[in-house]
């Protein structure tokens, strides 16, 4: 019977160390949210001085499932919450979320310790967060990527008919909405002006609206330039757990695209995308990254990233977590576009391949992004927005 | 042939058939192939080698995802000591990339020692000491990828580039392009295969390990030392996990995620059941399976023309979701088939998942 005590002890270690690391989300966190001074915002001191106007705030983010680094949506929005808490001297604190059954129960530990701002991190926690806003009025919430969508009573519709007024029903919760179309049609007339082939190609997670945005502005964005031009599509897996996570896999469907003459690619896959912008490294073309400067994140392939379709996640979530503290929060779904201030799309910065963008290229992004400021330029037309994109 | 295309039901199978050969042999479709099914064959292989010595090993995917962090961390810093070195001609080849793949192999063979400590040694459940491999492996190499946040790179072997006029042939140079222009640990897995099938049939050391699989207690009474030779191949078996584990972040891909194995360690025990314990039956397993995988990313990729095209098209078109889920199950699908049609009742080695105790022994 002792060696049972082998595998006992083993265990016993294995479930610390899943503990530890991106595991079993709920335990790390509720240590420091009750003992309260995160180590994190203590411990760097803030590069701006706190305003006198605001107010200081505790600030938690509850990300999705998967991983903090994740070097776009997690990392980046995170980012802006820390950077809110910090301008208004307050603290900030982050929950990891390991499995979907887990949200509110994340969302829950930060209103125990008392937190003014609850940050929730993605297209799927929405539902959580509604229940939680309705539920604690004294807190504000505020969710990325959120259409807020409520009943008449303000309770979260399932059939998005969406008849309740969420301002008004639910007025402590801002949900982010970016216009990802517009994005992607810039990102669209940089593949088409820069293709030779006539072919690019786009890679996807899964076809949820965030993905399919990116993709229809990028078809129409390049269509724009070259009405012939053919645009290649695949959605990774319908799993968003596999399809933003399968790097292999996504090299393989970009060397399929390759095989067809595909020299442009355009990644709206996550992780799974990496792969995607190794195969246009390897085979000498050019890969265009999503939601962050992926030539800063991934520095090893910047070389051929000659520009990312960015959402200003960073930007966006500090300045609406800061409203919480000048206390100018708007409520319901709040789509952020162009036309934001601060922007909160477009593309970035080309660092070394600058010399890829001629001034004509840069002629037509320019003119399309003043349609896109102006609202005269719909990027989900001809084609819709939709997977059937009709 | 065009009219042939035009029969109902049968003419879709023809065209079916047709699009197959022309994609296989004008496409990359079959070097593909072979690549992503090499970490499924490398775990499976590490699986054969476990469960025919009479340990169940599900812990597959969490050796392979420890061997690529690894390799991956050990390759990196490597070439960030020695930035200048020239890559080798043929395969490219660096010492970061070759110091990577050992510690790769090493890392593997160090948690199958680990599994072989727990099934052998301690007697433990050797389902329960797999599946804490598995969560192991995804929080410590995820931890630990948290805090060291690499950015850097080692690169990647390159794929071999056969000479024009050997992949040009027409007929077989879809046979060369598969088999040769794809790197060397893609390349190197036929050989194991063929190497560990002759060796586990053919050899003394194969003999006795099925003995000892099968019926450990008669292996014990004619002198073998069923221990030891657990041990020894359930960490020899790490070789091949840990070299899946290079595959993934130093051949096919140049950089670590956290969980970037996606099931392919449990699709390779699949595989493993698939090609009924044997190596070359599991390859089998892994290219038809890959196999439906690289050919759905073709298919909607590059659909094909006729009325099969006009066909898919329109489903495509009429229920999207559904044609692309129909894809993702396509290699299951297909798994199913043959494994009820084809391969019929697959047995498992008698003395799978069963500690063995000397006689007389507490």
């Amino acid at each position: 019977m002792q060696k049972r005590f082998g595998l006992t002890l083993f265990a016993g270690m294995a479930i610390l160390v899943a503990a530890c690391g991106p595991g079993a989300a709920s335990t790390a966190p509720s240590a420091p949210a009750s003992v309260a001074p995160p180590s994190e915002a203590a411990s760097e001191a803030p590069s701006t001085e706190p305003s006198a106007a605001l107010t200081p705030i505790k600030v938690g983010v509850v990300t999705d499932v998967g991983q903090l680094e994740d070097k776009s949506f997690n990392q980046s929005s995170n980012e802006g919450a820390l950077a809110a808490a910090e301008a208004t001297g307050g603290t900030h604190d982050v929950i990891v979320t390991q499995a979907i059954g887990d949200y509110a129960a994340n969302i829950q530990t930060f209103i125990d310790a008392d937190f003014d701002v609850i940050v929730t991190v993605g297209f799927l926690i929405g539902t959580d967060t509604a229940i939680a806003a309705k539920a604690n009025p004294d807190i504000k919430f505020v969710g990325v990527d959120q259409g807020v969508c409520v009943d008449a009573e303000g309770v979260p519709d399932p059939t998005f008919a969406c008849a309740g007024d969420a301002a008004t029903l639910i007025p402590n919760y801002q949900g982010i909405v970016f216009a990802e179309a517009q994005p992607g049609y810039l990102a669209g007339i940089v593949a088409a002006s820069l293709s030779k082939t006539g072919t690019i190609g786009a890679v996807g997670g899964t076809n949820v609206p965030a993905v399919v945005n990116y993709w229809r502005g990028y078809e129409n964005g390049a269509k724009s330039v070259n009405a012939d031009i053919e645009v290649l599509y695949q959605e990774t897996d319908p799993n968003p757990s596999v399809g933003f996570n399968d790097q292999a896999k996504g090299r393989a469907i970009a060397g399929q695209f390759i095989g067809q003459d595909a020299d442009v690619l355009f990644q709206i896959a996550g992780l799974t995308g990496v792969g995607v912008l190794e195969a246009a490294c390897d085979a000498n073309l050019v890969g265009i990254g999503v939601d962050v400067d992926q030539a800063v994140s991934l520095p090893n392939l910047a070389k051929c990233i000659v520009t990312s379709a960015e959402k200003k996640l960073k930007d966006t979530v500090q300045a609406v977590v800061t409203s919480v503290a000048s206390d100018t929060f708007q409520a319901g779904t709040v789509v952020y576009d162009a036309a934001s201030t601060p922007p909160a799309i477009g593309l970035s910065d080309y660092h070394d391949n600058a010399a890829l963008i001629t001034p004509e290229i840069q002629a037509l992004l320019d003119t399309a992004l003043d349609g896109l400021k102006a609202g005269t330029l719909d990027p989900c037309s001809p084609t819709k927005c939709t997977v059937s994109g009709t | 042939m065009e009219v042939l295309f035009d029969i109902p039901i049968l003419g879709f199978v023809l065209q079916f058939i047709a699009y197959l050969i022309e994609a296989v042999t004008t496409t990359n479709l079959a070097p593909q192939t072979l690549q992503l099914a090499t970490p499924i064959a490398l775990g499976a292989l590490c699986g054969i080698m476990n469960e025919r010595s009479g340990i169940v090993n599900i812990g597959i995917e969490g050796m392979m995802l420890t061997a690529a962090f690894v390799g991956f961390m050990v390759a990196m810093l490597v070439h960030e000591a020695m930035p200048q070195s020239e890559p080798t001609a043929i395969f490219g080849f660096t010492p970061a990339l070759v110091i990577g793949i050992l510690a790769a192999i090493g890392a593997g063979m160090l948690v199958s020692a680990l599994h072989a400590w727990l099934c052998v040694t301690v007697r433990a459940d050797q389902i329960i000491s797999g599946t804490v491999i598995n969560i192991i492996a995804l929080g410590l190499t995820g931890y630990l990828n948290r805090l060291i946040q690499p950015t850097g790179s080692a690169g990647t072997l390159d794929p071999f580039r056969p000479p024009e006029f050997l992949v040009d042939l027409p007929v077989v140079g879809w046979i060369f392009r598969m088999f040769l222009a794809v790197g060397p640990i893609t390349m190197s897995v036929i050989v194991f295969v063929i190497i560990l099938q002759i060796l586990l049939f053919r050899s003394r050391w194969g003999l006795r390990t099925r003995a000892v699989g099968e019926h450990p207690r008669a292996a014990d009474t004619v002198g073998i030392d069923v221990l030891k030779l657990r041990y020894r191949n359930v960490i020899l078996g790490g070789i091949f996990a840990g070299l899946a584990g290079a595959w993934l972040t130093l051949e096919f891909n140049q950089s670590f995620q956290n969980g970037m194995t996606a099931n392919r360690g449990f699709i390779a025990l699949a595989a493993v059941i698939f090609g009924r314990w044997t190596p070359i039956g599991a390859f089998g397993g892994a290219l038809l399976f890959m196999f439906s995988e690289a050919l759905g990313i073709a298919i909607r990729s590059n659909p094909p023309e006729g009325d099969l095209g006009v066909f898919l098209s329109g489903i495509q078109a009429a229920y999207p979701s559904l044609y692309n889920n129909a894809f993702g199950a396509m290699p299951y699908l297909l798994t199913l088939i043959v494994l009820a049609g084809v391969v019929g009742r697959s047995v498992a080695p008698a003395a799978v998942g069963r500690p063995y105790v000397k006689e007389g022994a507490s």
